[in-house]
């Protein structure tokens, strides 16, 4: 698609209408947030067939609302306005988010929306692994009415999510945290504008002996085709009482879950090492925060 | 700082640019913000092949689409070749003429293969898609040994073995010097295709009168280039063309010193609708129209015992892609500003291979060459010293160049404001160097190091070099207000030249540097100049200014004279008055001389007509057209502490100092822009970037900076500390001499010799990336 040969601009004034449009055009419409992806996709022949825009700017969707249960982030609540609410900046528990919303140069925080961050399911942005480890779902309005889905089980593939076709994302739900929770992100990147080479996030609650109770180990930036959870570091980790060693073992243990693509920006074998340098690091900065560093 | 430097009021002061304000809000009259009334888009359409034989073009489809007024096909266009570099003759016999506007024989993918005029960009585009081309595909080649190797495909007739140019160079007996030699070092290094990112694209609007005369507004380097370079492949007289000098350009960095393909096609659609038509270039197309050259060099040096040159040998090679373009003049610049002359050695022998490839074309970028021999030479200077344990800094004051020595390059001239010396030892002094620790020692998981890389030999200009133009004029007109106006075919390129020359003109007619205004300009209206390129404006520009501006105020000085009652020779200028020097009292404003000047014979006054002076009528105007008077050459140094994460292999740029003997400091902040502008290019070109290819098709993957990475104020060290030498340049206007490539040239070097000083782990291929430091580690 080139921008100049688009069919037709749609900004419908409610998610009923955004549906019908999605039911009406199909494959050839694609939801537009902030926009600040589309050139980066047609520019490389990744929106084919695309030739209709459902802009929902209009739908509101732009709040972030703080309850008891947790953080209710609206789709089109742009990631400059995420970063300006003062649990995310505060809580160590979120501090994987606070971590990711510093990496985006100013251009994007302004104009990239959180609900186009994570359904563009590009591997590469930073949002979605953080999101991944302090254990977001997303919401959703379609034909058969709303849904929340696991944020793990959104992603299904490259430029790919779960969302039915006549289906789109309303906004991203976070619990609030248990006590004693931290977590921390970090970012491969050659450029401060750059997508993620590699990038990891880690999360943990301990308790009050000093072992990890829960842990959420999340990579992201093209160690597979999606933004991923590890398993393997995950349950090395839980149970396990902190020590100066045990990171290392952790960043070693994602291996077993990942599988590194290749491409003009990082070997394989260079994302491969990387998922575990980064890791380590993401969890070392998360123990720190665990300890009263920030 | 010398005392020998000449005494100034306006020269050395960091004055406001005088496009500072405009640039900052928008700058309005940037080449890309030019429309006319009745203005056409065009677009052009490429060959998705590297090598094809066009069999037939159907545009019926589109020339029907509506909103299309004009579609241009190969057999629409003179089949004129040519040369398209603008700072050389059309048909100058070092340079290889082999490109034609449109041809039907494609030798790169992106090669452009039609046009389309259209009322709106869009309509164009749109009819790019109606056209149909049949190509015949041909084997295609993308590798510069391979394209030697017997059997390649042929890309030009008559290019044998592919090879566009091939100079050799020889001084002494090399092949005898080196049996001589203690010890023999050799190496390969490698450097990538490159662009230089201006921020402008590559844009013209061109408009053609009923006279079949071109008016041509164009983000480009060189005037008179375009005039010339346009008129020879359209086939027309150069007076039936005139190009608009704009009032300053989105950057340029040697990127817009060609005719791209969009004047000439613009200008042939224009010509062809009688309406304006306008080309705007995207950043892939950009990226495919002009790059720094990649160039292997294979480089042996022959050391003595006590740490001498005694012979060097190298071979380079080039690719120059699909056409010879810039490839046949920067492969020479490349061997002797780039390995020859930089340290004195009696015996020398340098090969060069300008190679044809099915790759995209190369161009000009900042230091032509010098860049990919300073990667070579510097990287390798370390090595030797690693090996024989010499310290890099003493070992290259022991082999360098001194003031006063003959020049290298022009053995007639001397090196009289020559500081090398002086720019080596404060800058190592500045940097801490006598504390540098050995190779690889520094603990922990990021290490630190420090580096060097120097530029001991440049130009100020191409005086001396085969082919190339190298003179300028200037226009100095004096205003009934005090003021005067400066008119050049100078280019400014973002890199201050209106406020230098606005400043060496100030200094010589006594007025203040915003006194002076960088006026209008056109090829019909000011005399013929040579780019802004070669570090050459300050000196060779300034030196015209200058002379200009001497001679205005010599005519002002005669004018003031005969009111005055005074010799000229004995008047000075200064505040706004011409005075009697050593009488205060005696003295008229510069106001009331060229008032005076302009102003009917006879004036009426209290007692009637009364008639002046016929002789001090005129307007108070100075007028040059020169070459400069030599070439002198600057040193360069540059130190660069970085810290390299032994675990990712990520580098860190902590800190630069940087030392120039540039002779006369005219602007001080705009001298270190040119700096810290430098370093970025040069650390990207150091670190990061690349200009990547399909290897099955050459095609330009690097679509835009998602792709491409250049650093970002992020980036860039805190700090970059510029020490300039004022040495005094005899021939330069005021003592100056250039400054600008060397500071990208030097970078990296530098920044190689300092990730090997931190951890050992020298990479003789750029860019430097993570993952190679990471193998040298032996991580991956």
């Amino acid at each position: 698609m080139s921008l100049t040969t688009l069919e037709n601009y749609f900004l419908p004034g409610s998610g009923g209408e955004v549906v019908q449009l999605l039911q009406e055009y199909g494959e050839r419409a694609m939801i537009l947030a902030g926009g600040s992806f589309v050139h980066g996709l047609a520019a490389r022949n990744l929106l084919p067939g695309v030739d209709v825009f459902i802009d929902i700017q209009k739908l509101g969707l732009a709040d972030i609302v703080a309850g008891s249960g947790g953080l209710e982030i609206g789709a089109m609540a742009r990631l400059a306005d995420l970063a300006s609410v003062s649990e995310i900046r505060e809580d160590a528990a979120w501090g994987a988010l606070s971590d990711a919303l510093r990496c985006p140069p100013v251009q994007i925080m302004n104009t990239a929306t959180v609900g186009g961050n994570i359904a563009a399911a590009c591997p590469y942005f930073d949002l979605p692994t953080a999101f991944l480890a302090i254990g977001a779902s997303v919401r959703t309005e379609g034909s058969s009415g709303s849904r929340e889905i696991d944020l793990e089980d959104f992603f299904t593939g490259l430029f790919e999510n779960s969302l039915a076709q006549e289906e789109f994302l309303t906004g991203v739900a976070l619990s609030r945290p248990e006590p004693g929770s931290a977590s921390a992100f970090v970012k491969l990147e050659t450029n401060a504008n750059d997508l993620a080479i590699v990038n990891a996030a880690v999360h943990m609650t301990v308790d009050e002996s000093g072992a990890c109770q829960a842990a959420r180990v999340a990579l992201g930036g093209g160690v597979n085709e999606i933004p991923l959870r590890s398993a393997a570091a995950e349950k090395l980790l839980t149970g396990q009482v902190i020590t100066d060693e045990l990171p290392a073992k952790v960043g070693q243990a994602v291996q077993a879950d990942i599988s590194p693509m290749a491409d003009h920006r990082a070997s394989a074998e260079y994302r491969s090492a990387m998922a575990s340098v980064l890791t380590e690091r993401a969890l070392r900065s998360a123990i720190a925060r665990m300890t009263g560093g920030n | 700082m010398t005392s020998s430097t000449t005494s100034t009021t306006v020269l050395g002061k960091s004055v406001q640019r005088p496009d500072a304000l405009d640039k900052v809000t928008g700058g309005k009259h940037y080449p890309v913000n030019v429309t006319l009334p009745g203005m056409l888009h065009a677009k052009l359409l490429r060959s998705p092949y590297p090598h094809a034989r066009i069999t037939g073009i159907d545009a019926s489809a589109a020339a029907k689409l509506p909103g299309v007024k004009a579609v241009l096909l190969p057999q629409d266009v003179p089949q004129r070749k040519y040369c398209p570099v603008y700072f050389v003759p059309t048909l100058a016999p070092s340079m290889v003429q082999d490109m034609l506007i449109m041809s039907d024989t494609v030798r790169y993918a992106g090669q452009p293969v039609a046009a389309v005029a259209a009322t709106t960009a869009a309509i164009a585009e749109q009819a790019l898609e109606l056209i149909e081309v049949d190509y015949e595909e041909l084997p295609a080649v993308f590798d510069a040994d391979a394209a030697m190797a017997e059997g390649a495909p042929q890309i030009h007739e008559g290019a044998e073995n592919n090879i566009a140019v091939n100079p050799v160079v020889a001084f002494g007996d090399a092949e005898a010097a080196f049996e001589k030699a203690d010890h023999i070092f050799e190496g390969v290094y490698e450097t990538q295709r490159v662009h230089t990112c201006y921020m402008e694209p590559r844009v013209c609007v061109v408009d053609s009168d009923t006279g079949g005369n071109l008016t041509v507004h164009s983000s480009m380097q060189h005037l008179f280039g375009l005039r010339e370079k346009l008129a020879f492949v359209l086939g027309m007289p150069e007076s039936k063309v005139r190009v608009i000098k704009p009032a300053y350009i989105g950057g340029g960095f040697g990127g817009k010193l060609d005719i791209g393909y969009i004047e000439p096609v613009a200008a042939l659609l224009s010509l062809k609708t009688g309406r304006p038509v306008r080309i705007e270039q995207t950043r892939y197309e950009d990226f495919i129209s002009t790059t720094r050259n990649p160039i292997r060099v294979y480089l042996k040096t022959g050391i003595s015992k006590d740490g001498r040159f005694v012979a060097r040998y190298a071979e380079s090679t080039l690719d120059c892609g699909a056409h010879a373009t810039h490839g046949a003049e920067v492969i020479n610049v490349h061997g002797m500003f780039g390995i020859l002359l930089t340290y004195p050695c009696p015996d020398q022998h340098w090969e060069g291979k300008t190679v044809y490839t099915n790759n995209m074309i190369g161009g000009g970028y900042r230091g032509y060459g010098s860049p990919q021999g300073a990667f070579a030479v510097e990287s390798q200077i370390d090595e030797i010293c690693e090996e024989l344990g010499f310290d890099p800094v003493e070992f290259r004051l022991k082999n360098s160049y001194h003031q006063g020595d003959p020049h290298p390059f022009n053995p007639q001239a001397k090196l009289d404001s020559y500081r090398f010396q002086d720019c080596l030892t404060q800058a190592a002094e500045r940097i801490g160097w006598s504390s540098r620790k050995a190779a690889g020692s520094d603990q922990g998981v990021k290490k630190r190091g420090i580096g060097l890389g120097c530029q001991p030999i440049w130009v100020s200009g191409c005086v001396g070099f085969p082919d190339i133009y190298e003179h300028s004029g200037a226009i100095v007109k004096l205003n009934r207000d005090g003021t005067a106006d400066l008119s050049t075919a100078a280019v400014d390129l973002g890199s201050g030249q209106i406020t230098t020359l606005c400043m060496i003109a100030a200094e010589e007619l006594g007025l203040e540097a915003d006194q002076v205004r960088m006026t209008y300009a056109d090829t019909d209206t000011v005399p013929f100049d040579a780019p802004s390129h070669a570090s050459r404006v300050t000196y060779s520009s300034g030196n015209a200014v200058k002379a200009a501006a001497g001679q205005a105020r010599q005519r002002l000085l005669e004018v003031a004279g005969g009111l005055l009652e005074a010799s000229p020779d004995d008047l000075e200028v200064c505040e706004g008055m011409v005075r009697v020097k050593g009488s205060p009292d005696s003295q008229i404003s510069v106001v009331d001389v060229v008032t005076r000047a302009e102003s009917p014979f006879v004036v009426m006054t209290e007692e009637g007509p009364q008639p002046t002076n016929l002789e001090e009528k005129g307007t108070i105007i100075g007028l040059s057209s020169m070459a400069p008077p030599a070439n002198p050459s600057p040193a360069t140094v540059e130190f660069v502490e970085v810290e390299v994460d032994t675990e990712t292999g990520q580098v860190k740029i902590l800190r630069v100092v940087f030392a120039h003997d540039l002779g006369k400091l005219i602007h001080p902040a705009g001298a270190e822009g040119q700096v810290e502008g430098g370093f970025q290019q040069g650390m990207g070109y150091a670190l990061m970037e690349n200009l990547l290819f399909d290897p099955d098709s050459g095609a330009c993957l690097s679509s835009d900076f998602l792709d491409y990475k250049m650093p970002t104020a992020v980036e860039m060290p805190p700090k970059i500390e510029s020490i300039f030498i004022e040495s005094n340049e005899p021939t330069g206007p005021f003592g100056a001499k250039s400054l600008s490539e060397p500071c990208v040239t030097v970078p990296a070097p530098a920044i190689a010799n300092a990730i090997y000083n931190a951890v050992g782990v020298r990479v003789r291929e750029l860019p430097i990336t993570p993952e190679k430091i990471l193998a040298g580690l032996g991580k991956l």
